[in-house]
């Protein structure tokens, strides 16, 4: 069972670094970015290329990879979100747009075989790989009667120092200081003087930076890559977690991704791996329905 | 090319080579009838791929068990969905705008997964094998319905329920301010949606041999979302255009039949930045003019004065 | 005749916001029934209240008609529609992209039978009483003085300002209301369109219905109305008709504001400053060179035109004000001159910045700061992260910290609350926050906008002290105010705004005695 916590909390913090940039973009933008999933997955597959195709070290293939899929969401904002936001379409149309860029995401990494277009990028379509061997090294501890592999310590690290780093920013800084007041008004955040576009420019490069190097982190720790794990293992779950703890709480995510990796340990412990896959979409349901503002209480906004 | 030739000039070969795609349109379009209905209301539900699986499952498990004929079955599958629809709606249409389409989201995702993969009468994983499968009969059902139904749902929209639909779409307190109950008519309309969905569901099954439960999730209910904003949802038509043209797309461009999935995208994200009201709709193309090109029209502007 | 409408100690508050404290009235049939009283006082909230929009914390309201007596409170707000209570919004909510005719219908909802069946199968004898219908909306269209075969087919989005106002009366008609409540009809309208208001409401009550008429503006419900109540911070302070209503000074000092304790000094050298003030509606001498020149300024949202040609200046060292009744204009010239807005023609510049153009940020930039209406503080930050915020523009962070230290001295109030989220200030509190931090942007220009909005009286005399105080300490300001007397107080020169004009120019103290500036606000 200590050994059953030990993987929840691996894998979420997986959940939690891709969660914080999904409601980052909600709470500054009020934007559903459904497009985070597939950066999350071109995260993993442009390192994996990176190191597999092109026989680059891990480490600079991981940096490459965050940069890119940081501007992967300066393409977001500026094709699916800052037009609608010019004529001032209802968030829902966000919600529409993103999800086109997602199709258009997945299917050029699905449909890239050897001799095509972007087989530069991809040559196994719809197939799933895994780093090759010893990508990095990973040693294995016995502490205490428990196994942890050192890739997963690693992961877990990285991530807890990354999310840290951005509470910080958030908390401490000008810069963070101004997310949160365009995040609260845009309005009196213009006034003061704050270039409103600019802030959203950064945070969907924040958040989608977020997003791929939790895509990366996902590929080392489940052995997985493939072009459909964005939008078959977090794309949803992602939404479990930012409902869970609030939408648009950066703390909420935090929580609400550790939590959701204990609640499937738990079923899949319990009830076995057919309720694991769908407990999360059960808690999602529950908590809108019971709990809208999430269970630990951020400010639940209603805009169409 | 040749399939609009083929359409023209031999439409009887047309029908006998295409007849899958035909009754794939057809189905598709109802789907996007039933989308129609409550994005008509102004809600964005994503919970028809849940009520499709409550329509197909409900129908094969009735013909693997029971004596009674298929139509029955099939009714008896549309019905549930409106049933369970009523016990999803009561909680979830109280929400608005995202959060509704992330909680029918949810719905959609926790029934094909926690439901219909736990219980053994709809084969698990496994999926279910329609003993009454019968692809080239169950075209038939979907031609005579799609004519009915959209004509139905038209008529409905110019109904006081229909006007009702219409005053909440545009503006829920004013409603409430000419007397309609919001919350009542919504909910006909979740209703009517999955029973529409439902009744999809049956009649797909009746023309594959197999029920898959992964064909009921989250790219199932994105799929139909498509219908409607690319086809527009001013009336029913717009939905079902958009259906057809997106379903029948990839046989027509075959060449990228592989890149579907880019080309639909590419189709969505123009219509929703550039065309918001669909191909079927009033109006032109919606211009957004870029910041540059405004700060470049007014320096050119004194500059005239001058 | 009998009251159709009682309301009895009616209540709503918000947090510490007392919104309706305890109102209680009478409406009686067949009368036009005035509600007035200035910004945030609670008769919106009053009207929402009634029709069920927001839920009362006490009282009754109770709606008498030959049926019998119906209890209001606690109904949702399509019930007590169906009880024969239409209503207009503030703000327009037509169905935008529905014709005229089609808005009309809906809103005979409640009268009509369920044809829901019958309209499947659209049979021609069946569809008479469609027919009908849509005879009745026409007339209805007619009624409020619109030509249903030229208006009767367009998308209600499409037409004028005034027309899409008729257009919703004409749908809260269609409701055969026994009440029709018309929440500021006349909003945003010119003198010539308010006539026309006028008229349409009279010609209703002389059809037979009760109206209850919520407005700013006094012309426009003293001319019409039998009945009058003034409302003021949630309470009723004044009952009775309209002759006795306007000379009561409780209604006066509501709307002009009180006048400051006398000591507060005047700003030296100001008199030199400018020339007299004439009664005539005459721009006064404009500045030859000012920080601020603001030229023909035009703004329009949508078929609205806000601000229709406005031309004035402000130099260097000056408090310019801009007085006028809710709805002149006057917020709309101050979002123009921060670039949140853009203005459909005319010239706006701030030294060598063209306004009219200029990125917000850029204006901040450039030192032209704003302190909007409703103070728009940053309710989840701190006290100290707003203040921080105030100098995002300054490149120069060790003075805006000194600064930020300064100010916190010079408003203790600031200090001591300054790790405490923004929004547990009281309203007053806010504001001296939303003015400092208006300051930390080390403006050259600082525009104020209606400062004393919604304070308790001692604090009015506390905001108006602070922004002498900074005045005199350097900082040119452009300020907008509904508390018109106290403005005129302080500043140098004023504007008197009214329907998107400037109606009057003077110096501050000319203006304060020039009986054209009470008419402006209180009607003739």
């Amino acid at each position: 069972m200590t050994q059953q916590v030990l993987n929840a909390i691996f894998i979420g913090s997986i959940y939690a670094l891709f969660a914080v940039g999904y409601t980052l973009v909600f709470g500054v933008l009020d934007v559903l970015n459904l497009a985070h999933s597939a950066v999350f997955m071109l995260g993993a597959v442009i390192t994996y290329s990176l190191v597999a195709l092109h026989g680059m070290p891990f480490l600079p293939a991981a940096v490459i990879a965050v940069l890119v899929c940081g501007l992967l969401g300066l393409l977001i904002e500026f094709v699916a979100l800052r037009p609608l936001r010019r004529r001032n379409a209802p968030p829902i149309s966000a919600l529409i747009s993103t999800i086109g860029l997602a199709l258009i995401f997945v299917a050029i990494v699905e449909q890239a075989t050897p001799g095509t277009l972007f087989s530069w990028l991809w040559q196994d379509g719809a197939n799933s790989v895994r780093f090759p061997a010893g990508t990095v090294p990973n040693p294995t501890y016995h502490i205490a009667g428990l196994t942890i592999e050192g890739t997963k310590l690693g992961i877990l690290i990285t991530s807890v120092v990354l999310m840290l780093v951005l509470g910080y920013v958030i908390r401490y800084t000008q810069v963070g200081r101004a997310l949160r007041a365009v995040a609260e008004n845009r309005r009196a955040a213009t006034l003061l003087g704050i270039n409103v576009d600019r802030v959203f420019a950064s945070t969907l490069f924040l958040s989608s930076a977020l997003g791929g190097l939790a895509g990366i982190l996902f590929g080392l720790a489940i052995s997985d890559i493939s072009p459909y794990i964005g939008r078959d293992q977090v794309e949803l779950k992602g939404l479990a977690v930012i409902v869970l703890g609030g939408m648009g709480s950066i703390p909420g995510a935090v929580v609400g991704g550790y939590l959701l990796g204990l609640i499937e340990v738990f079923a899949l412990v319990r009830f076995g791996s057919n309720v694991e896959a769908g407990v999360a979409f059960a808690a999602l349901f529950l908590v809108l329905v019971l709990r809208p503002q999430g269970l630990f209480g951020a400010t639940l906004r209603e805009r169409l | 090319m040749d399939f609009f030739v083929q359409l023209f000039t031999n439409p009887v070969g047309f029908y006998n080579q295409h007849e899958l795609l035909i009754a794939q349109i057809g189905i598709n379009a109802i789907l996007a009838i039933a989308i129609f209905v409550t994005f008509y209301s102004g809600q964005l539900t994503l919970a028809n791929a849940g009520f499709m699986a409550i329509g197909a499952y409900t129908t094969v498990i009735m013909s693997l068990y029971l004596p009674t004929p298929l139509p029955v079955n099939m009714l008896a599958g549309a019905l549930l969905a409106g049933l369970v629809s009523v016990v999803v709606g009561l909680p979830v249409l109280r929400l608005r705008g995202v959060f509704l389409a992330i909680a029918t989201i949810g719905f959609v995702e926790a029934l094909r997964l926690g439901v219909i993969l736990n219980v053994p009468i709809t084969g698990e994983g496994q999926g279910l094998h329609n003993p009454t499968a019968d692809p080239l009969g169950g075209i038939v059902p979907i031609l005579i319905s799609l004519p009915i139904l959209a004509y139905l749902v038209w008529r409905l929209t110019k109904t006081r329920l229909g006007q009702a639909w219409s005053a909440i779409r545009e503006d829920e307190l004013a409603a409430s301010s000419n007397g309609i109950n919001v919350p009542l008519y919504k909910m006909i309309a979740f209703i009517i949606s999955a029973v529409l969905a439902g009744y999809a569901g049956a009649l797909e099954t009746h023309i594959n041999f197999f029920v898959d439960p992964t064909e009921y999730g989250i790219t199932r209910t994105i799929q139909i979302l498509t219908f409607a904003v690319v086809g527009g949802t001013t009336n029913v038509f717009g939905p079902i255009v958009g259906a057809v043209f997106l379903t029948a797309l990839p046989e027509i461009v075959r060449q990228f039949a592989a890149y579907r999935d880019v080309v639909n995208g590419v189709i969505l994200i123009l219509v929703i930045i550039f065309r918001p009201q669909g191909i079927v709709g009033r109006g032109g193309l919606a211009i957004i003019r870029p910041r540059w090109w405004i700060r470049w029209r007014a320096r050119e502007r004194p500059a005239a004065a001058h | 005749m009998s009251a159709l409408l009682q309301l009895t100690d009616v209540r709503r508050h918000f947090g510490g916001v007392h919104a309706v404290d305890g109102v209680s009235l009478e409406i009686e049939e067949g009368t036009i029934f005035g509600l007035i009283g200035p910004n945030g006082a609670g008769k919106t909230t009053l009207v929402n209240v009634v029709t069920g929009y927001i839920r009362t914390q006490g009282g009754s309201i109770r709606l008498t008609s030959p049926t019998g007596t119906a209890e209001l409170a606690r109904r949702p707000p399509h019930a007590i529609a169906g009880l024969g209570i239409g209503r207009t919004f503030q703000t327009l909510r037509l169905y935008r992209n529905l014709t005229a005719i089609e808005n009309v219908l809906i809103g005979m909802h409640t009268r009509r039978r369920d044809d829901t069946l019958q309209q499947l199968l659209p049979l021609r004898p069946l569809m008479r009483l469609d027919d009908r219908r849509h005879d009745e909306a026409r007339a209805l269209l007619q009624t409020v003085g619109l030509n249903p075969d030229r208006h009767g087919d367009r998308r209600a989005s499409t037409l004028s300002y005034g027309d899409q106002r008729r257009v919703e009366v004409a749908r809260a008609l269609a409701l055969k209301p026994k009440l029709l409540i018309l929440d500021e009809p006349a909003a945003g309208m010119n003198p010539a369109e308010k006539d026309r208001v006028r008229e349409l409401i009279q010609k209703l009550n002389a059809d037979g219905l009760t109206v209850l008429l919520i407005d700013h503006d006094m012309r426009l419900v003293m001319g019409v109305c039998q009945r009058i109540v003034v409302l003021n911070f949630g309470r009723k302070i004044a009952d009775g008709p309209p002759a006795t209503v306007s000379n009561d000074p409780a209604v006066v000092t509501a709307y002009l504001g009180s006048h400051a304790p006398e000591s507060a000094s005047h700003v030296p050298g100001s008199e030199e400053m400018d020339v007299a003030a004439t009664s005539k509606p005459a721009a006064a001498a404009e500045p030859a060179s000012p920080l601020l020149e603001v030229r023909d300024l035009e703004v329009a949202y949508g078929a609205i035109k806000a601000v229709r040609g406005v031309s004035f200046g402000v130099r260097q060292a000056e408090i310019v004000a801009l007085i006028g009744a809710n709805g002149a204009g006057k917020s709309t010239i101050l979002n123009t001159l921060s670039g949140v807005l853009r203005p459909h023609a005319g010239i706006a510049r701030f030294g060598d910045l063209d306004l009219t153009t200029a990125a917000p940020d850029k204006i901040v930039r450039a030192g032209l700061a704003q302190v909007p209406e409703g103070r728009e503080i940053l309710a989840r930050l701190t006290v100290r992260e707003n203040m921080e915020l105030g100098a995002w523009a300054r490149r120069d962070r060790a003075a805006a910290h000194r600064q930020i230290d300064d100010l916190m001295k010079q408003f203790p109030i600031l200090g001591q609350r300054q790790n405490l989220p923004a929004g547990q200030l009281s309203g007053g509190e806010q504001q001296i926050l939303a003015i400092a931090r208006g300051l930390l942007a080390h403006p050259r220009l600082l525009l104020l906008d209606e400062p004393s909005l919604g304070l308790a009286p001692q604090m009015v005399d506390t905001v108006f002290e602070v922004i002498q105080r900074i005045h005199n300490e350097g900082v040119t300001i452009l300020l907008v105010e509904q508390n018109a007397l106290r403005a005129l107080e302080i500043a140098d020169r004023a504007y008197v705004v009214e329907t998107g004009r400037i109606l009057l120019s003077g110096t501050g103290m000319a203006l304060r005695r020039n009986p054209e500036v009470q008419k402006a606000y209180l009607g003739g």
